[in-house]
């Protein structure tokens, strides 16, 4: 990973958010993926404006749950390419998860971040430092620090070839 | 010490010994995509490979339409002509266009799922199969065009929550009652990542519609998928469609009687009442008889979870015992999951009672839980609904969802407020 | 000199005698609109008048995309259920099984009756005129006024005769008749005019195939199109007529026509009107084999009983080699077809049977086209994009010919399946 330290804006979200919230519905028949970040988070309550404002380098932060719900890959998309380089939340649901790996797309597993939301300990617009190597997360505007573990096993091999098509194609030729 | 199902599926497809937490590659049975997901799926792969690409076995890819069937939209249209194309190019004949219905229920009416196959699709309720012992999960497009390559992906060696159900439901009390009220308890995410087995004599004695509706909420509750090894009826019943190999394959992979379990959880439905999922989560759970007297503008039954002819049966019930009339103010629309199905509620002649109550019967497809075809609700409105979502805005931006059973469901319609169904049952 | 049928309908609602070329300003007996009732709706708002002038002449029917498939349909259904609260409309159809396409539900509901002046918010209101009465499409702006003025004007049309003798050949059909003339007339071949049909192959027809004849002279840019309200319209309207205003009007034998034509059924063959327009007619010889990827039973103007018992004659017992959507007109044929079996012939030949309404026939439900994709269907029109994509085509025929091709996967003479 060439740039390990990462600095922006905290956009924060609850417990459990959905797929529908992230990506909704109403726009699954998008196929290429550059053009989903425009849907994202339109319907989620207080943050309808995510897409206009959401600026590169800017972070998700999420509780419990993120992602639960459909399988569709447009809510991993959406995020990446308007330049969301991690997601950080205290968990994932399955299958989010799985479609975050197999785009190498890294998503950090926070410890303590669902209560720390709820206590208000970080919230939007909170400037954010992210040691993606250490797993470490600063919130620059409060002074609290967070630690989060990076993908394992498998998962770790398949980040690092790209995701899974990739590491695939690197197996093959193997 | 023993093994739970999803430990003897899954080393019975990677070919060797496994541990809970391992990470092990699967031979796939099938791989599945709609027309949700399965043009993005189409094109990836296409890219991937240069277009120059061929799939691992076309037999064991499939095809089907169920989103947007048929096609509202233009893009929908195009995507469903890249499957439709691809699927020619590749010889892919599992292809099930617009007039099937739900993908799932149709692969299974086909006998295209046998307990034990792996099976990966782009719909997130694709572990439902988990009702005939086969271990089905929902991916993202990159899972599958990965599958296509070499038949094979990885997964997770997940622990395994074991539940037992023991009782009788009491009249008006339904599979799906139970269902939401293990949401309410476990919480949206209560399976986090594990398999679950149901067991125990009430499971026993479920229909295959009832052991569908139970294994497709456990997404809902983040699991990756809930196992019923086929018994009775549901053996015979799959024995017909997917051959003599099914009896082999229950033998091989029931879980062992001294199987260890992450968890094991006891319910029991004697003293079950209707229950409710309200707005805005599925684990927002209540008695009917809680929020009875609401008003609601519509009525919708169908979906991958109670789409079944016992189903949409349920509900005829509640209808006659209401004298086959609906409330006025009530929009109540009912969508069969298959052709399958649709057939047989005309032959049992109910599509011609739904019709004389006012009740729209729709074609078979997933209607309204996409929010891309029918019964998108305006905003304001509140409806009820037998899908298996209500998230915020997921039928309608600014509108709002209960989720419950059939029986509850058409209550509600007949009266034209939430209503307890043993209020018109008797 | 005696009178066309304009000039004595439009006459007897302007209560003194016209003839063609006059200005008249009348009362419409009924206002059709359908999922364009919101919009007008709003457009009503902006005169200033408060209440519709009556509100029980008003009939509101839910069919271009229903059950509402998106966010702006069911904000827009809501709308119109909002306004009818408002106004006391009683004649509004919504999602419900009681409804079905707008003009279908307008003649079997009683609504469309002899005599009466008739207007919709949609270009085949022309439809009615199977049943005699004086229909005509008209826009959005122009029903608003009326709602809120009670007047309409209309310049009272030249009339176009056109007398119809000897009887169908097997295979061969209305819609094969009304492709027939607009091919040989084409698309402004009756422009502002009245077409009245006549003569004994009419008398003989059903009110179906009379309402499939009537439905499409607006592709010839009729204003209307009529049949004579004969025995079979009375017994038809009888006991479920909404008003009493309605009178049996018919042309006299002497009127004065712009234009006369003949047509003899005997010499009638299937065909088709190929892409891009109504009146590209070609003979079933000509495009016989052409692949397609889609066929449609349904619309206004060919998805009555009548329709679906000869395409099901058909299916029966085979099945389709392309997707092929069949949408009763209204959920009562709807229900026509579950008692005589037809849900059946078609689910088992692989249809898919959707829910009363439009369908894909406007581009916005059911059954939308991608490039390069070509369905034959019974309804009326095949402009350019018209089921949802430009680069589609349509062609346009009878519900036989659409199900003979339905089995070929290419468009097929209904004769040789017969």
């Amino acid at each position: 990973m060439e740039k390990t330290i990462l600095r922006g804006r905290a956009w924060v979200f609850g417990d459990d958010v959905d797929t529908d919230l992230i990506y909704h519905n109403k726009y699954l028949a998008e196929t290429d993926p550059k053009k989903m970040p425009q849907y994202s988070f339109e319907y989620y309550p207080g943050k309808e404006h995510f897409a206009k404002e959401v600026k590169p380098g800017d972070f998700v932060v999420a509780g419990t749950n993120f992602g639960c719900g459909s399988s569709r890959e447009h809510a991993v998309y959406c995020l990446k390419y308007a330049g969301i380089p991690v997601v950080l939340a205290e968990n994932y649901s399955r299958i989010y998860y799985r479609n975050a790996i197999n785009n190498g797309y890294p998503v950090l597993f926070i410890k303590g971040i669902s209560q720390a939301i709820k206590d208000k300990k970080i919230e939007d617009g909170d400037e954010l430092e992210v040691d993606l190597a250490k797993g470490e997360v600063k919130n620059v505007t409060k002074g609290t620090s967070f630690h989060g573990d990076a993908v394992a096993d498998l998962e770790k091999d398949i980040m690092a070839a790209g995701g899974l098509i990739e590491y695939l194609k690197s197996r093959a030729g193997r | 010490m023993g093994k739970t199902m999803i430990h003897k599926i899954i080393e019975r497809s990677a070919g060797r010994e496994v541990k809970v937490g391992d990470r092990v590659w699967c031979k796939i049975d099938l791989s599945t995509a709609r027309d949700f997901g399965g043009a993005n799926c189409v094109l990836q792969f296409l890219d991937v490979t240069d277009r120059k690409g061929k799939v691992w076995d076309p037999s064991k890819i499939a095809f089907t339409f169920d989103l947007q069937a048929p096609a509202h939209s233009e893009k929908v249209a195009v995507n469903q002509k890249i499957i439709r194309d691809f699927a020619k190019d590749q010889g892919i004949e599992k292809v099930f266009d617009i007039n099937w219905g739900i993908g799932q229920h149709v692969l299974l009416e086909h006998g295209h799922v046998k307990p034990g196959d792996v099976i990966l699709g782009t719909d997130s309720h694709m572990n439902l199969l988990g009702a005939v012992g086969a271990f089905a999960t929902g991916v993202g497009n990159t899972d599958i065009v990965a599958s296509w390559f070499e038949g094979t992906n990885w997964f997770r060696v997940p622990e395994t929550m074991k539940v037992t159900v023991t009782g009788r439901f009491a009249k008006g009390v339904c599979m799906r009652d139970l269902l939401t009220k293990i949401v309410g308890d476990l919480g949206a995410d209560g399976m986090f990542f594990k398999a679950v087995e149901f067991g125990g004599e009430t499971i026993e004695a479920a229909s295959l519609a009832d052991r569908i509706t139970l294994c497709s909420m456990v997404t809902e509750m983040s699991g990756k998928v809930g196992l019923i090894m086929p018994n009775g009826e549901v053996l015979n019943w799959l024995v017909e469609r997917a051959g003599e190999e099914v009896r082999d394959r229950v033998k091989a992979l029931a879980a062992d009687a001294d199987a260890v379990y992450s968890d094991d959880l006891h319910f029991d439905v004697n003293r079950l009442e209707p229950m409710t999922s309200c707005p805005d989560a599925p684990d927002n759970v209540k008695r009917v008889r809680d929020v009875a007297g609401t008003a609601v503008d519509q009525v919708h039954i169908g979906s991958c979870s109670n789409g079944r002819f016992e189903d949409i049966e349920a509900a005829y019930k509640v209808l006659e015992a209401g004298r086959f009339k609906v409330s006025p103010k009530v929009r109540t629309i009912i969508t069969p999951s298959t052709r399958e199905v649709m057939r047989k509620c005309a032959a049992a002649g109910y599509i011609e009672k739904f019709l004389d109550a006012g009740i729209v019967f729709t074609n078979p497809t997933c209607s309204l839980c996409t929010a891309e075809h029918y019964g998108v609700l305006p905003s304001g409105d509140v409806g009820v609904s037998t899908t298996n979502r209500n998230f915020i805005g997921k039928v309608g931006k600014g509108s709002h969802t209960y989720l419950m059973s059939p029986m509850s469901a058409m209550a509600t319609a007949v009266r034209g407020v939430i209503t307890d169904p043993r209020d018109i049952l008797g | 000199m005696g009178k066309t049928f304009a000039e004595k309908a439009l006459g007897r609602a302007a209560g003194h005698e016209v003839k063609a070329g006059e200005i008249v300003t009348v009362e419409p007996d009924f206002c059709m609109s359908h999922d364009n009732s919101a919009p007008i709706a709003r457009t009503f708002r902006k005169i200033g008048v408060k209440n519709v002038w009556k509100p029980e002449r008003i009939v509101f029917i839910l069919d271009h995309a229903v059950p509402a498939p998106s966010d702006d349909h069911a904000v827009n259904h809501k709308e119109t259920r909002q306004f009818v609260a408002e106004q006391g409309i009683t004649h509004f159809y919504d999602v419900s099984s009681k409804g079905g396409v707008c003009h279908q539900v307008m003649c079997e509901e009683g609504f469309a009756l002899p005599g009466l002046i008739m207007i919709g918010s949609d270009s085949h209101t022309c439809t009615y005129g199977a049943f005699g009465a004086f229909s005509t499409g008209i826009g959005r702006s122009e029903m608003a006024a009326a709602w809120a003025t009670g007047q309409i004007w209309f310049k009272v049309p030249e009339s176009l005769k056109v007398t119809v003798k000897g009887s169908f050949r097997p295979g061969v059909a209305a819609k094969d008749l009304i492709l027939t003339l607009i091919g040989d007339i084409k698309a402004d071949g009756a422009d502002y005019m009245s077409v009245e049909f006549h003569g004994p192959a009419i008398e003989a027809m059903s009110i179906a195939e009379r309402m499939t004849l009537c439905n499409m002279g607006i592709e010839m840019g009729a204003k209307n199109a009529v049949c004579p309200p004969d025995a079979k319209v009375l017994a038809a309207i009888r006991d479920k007529a909404r008003t009493d205003r309605w009178e049996a009007l018919w042309a006299d034998d002497d009127a004065v026509y712009a234009k006369e034509l003949t047509y003899d059924l005997d010499n009638l063959v299937p065909c088709v009107a190929k892409p891009h327009t109504v009146d590209n007619y070609a003979a079933i010889d000509a495009v016989k084999g052409t692949p397609i990827h889609q066929a449609f039973l349904g619309s206004c103007t060919n998805a009555r009983i009548e329709d679906l018992r000869a395409a099901a004659a058909i299916l029966k017992g085979k099945e389709v080699a392309v997707r092929t959507i069949v949408i009763p007109a209204s959920w009562k044929i709807y229900r026509q077809c579950m008692a005589e079996g037809l849900i059946e012939t078609f689910l088992d030949a692989g249809c898919v049977i959707a829910n009363p309404g439009c369908g894909p026939c406007m581009g916005n439900h059911e059954g939308i086209l991608a490039p390069g994709e070509a369905c034959i269907s019974t309804a009326n029109r095949n402009f350019k994009g018209r089921m949802g994509n430009k680069e589609s085509f349509i062609y346009l025929a009878s519900p036989l010919t659409v199900a003979a091709s339905a089995l070929k996967g290419e468009i097929a003479d209904p004769r040789e399946v017969l």
